[in-house]
């Protein structure tokens, strides 16, 4: 699953500790969601898509 | 945008059980009259809680493993707790087998077998109701 994680964070000028300390994961877990190397809950994706103010669909994307 | 860091967890949880079951071997091993192996035993799982103790505060995953906040991180332990699990399944099984064959009782493997079946179909049932 495709996502835009890392350009929504980086055009919000936080780096991935940051957006960790907000969503109260490892900055280790915002790398691997941003590298595709993750999938999260959707209780995270939905956190992630409500502090980027998006819907969830708008950041993840289906292959 | 600035960030604030959440309330800190308490770390120290995993450290004090591990200091607590080092009294406990102690306690075992003085009632069985072996006080030395008793305190080497207790030196050890002193050394493992500060170990984890001091990973806990530079390590992300052992922080992780400590406080259970990260589901991925968490999820990577439930991953591997389950290996652990089948690794020592083979090992009760290799064990039991050994011990049946030397012409013994298959004791103490039958006991771990059997607890471990139990907690497995016990688990299995409860998850399926509750999930």
């Amino acid at each position: 699953m495709r996502n835009d994680v890392r350009e929504r964070r980086t055009a919000k000028g936080l780096a991935q500790g940051e957006l960790a300390r907000e969503l109260d994961v490892s900055r280790q877990t915002i790398n691997s969601i941003e590298t595709g190397r993750y999938t999260p809950s959707l209780p995270l994706a939905f956190a992630i898509a409500r502090f980027f103010g998006v819907a969830i669909e708008e950041i993840f994307h289906e292959d | 945008m600035k960030t604030e860091a959440k309330t800190p967890r308490q770390y120290w949880a995993t450290s004090v059980l591990g200091l607590v079951i080092g009294i406990v071997y102690q306690v075992g091993f003085a009632l069985g009259g072996r006080p030395l192996d008793g305190a080497i035993a207790l030196s050890i799982m002193v050394a493992f809680s500060v170990v984890i103790a001091l990973a806990g505060r530079r390590s992300e995953t052992v922080r992780g493993l400590l406080d259970r906040r990260d589901e991925r991180i968490t999820g990577i332990d439930l991953k591997a707790t389950a290996i652990a699990a089948l690794a020592m399944c083979v090992a009760v099984l290799i064990g039991f087998v050994v011990e049946v064959a030397q012409g013994h009782t298959g004791s103490p493997y039958v006991i771990i077998g059997v607890v471990g079946g139990l907690s497995y179909s016990a688990a299995v049932v409860y998850f399926r109701i509750r999930t």
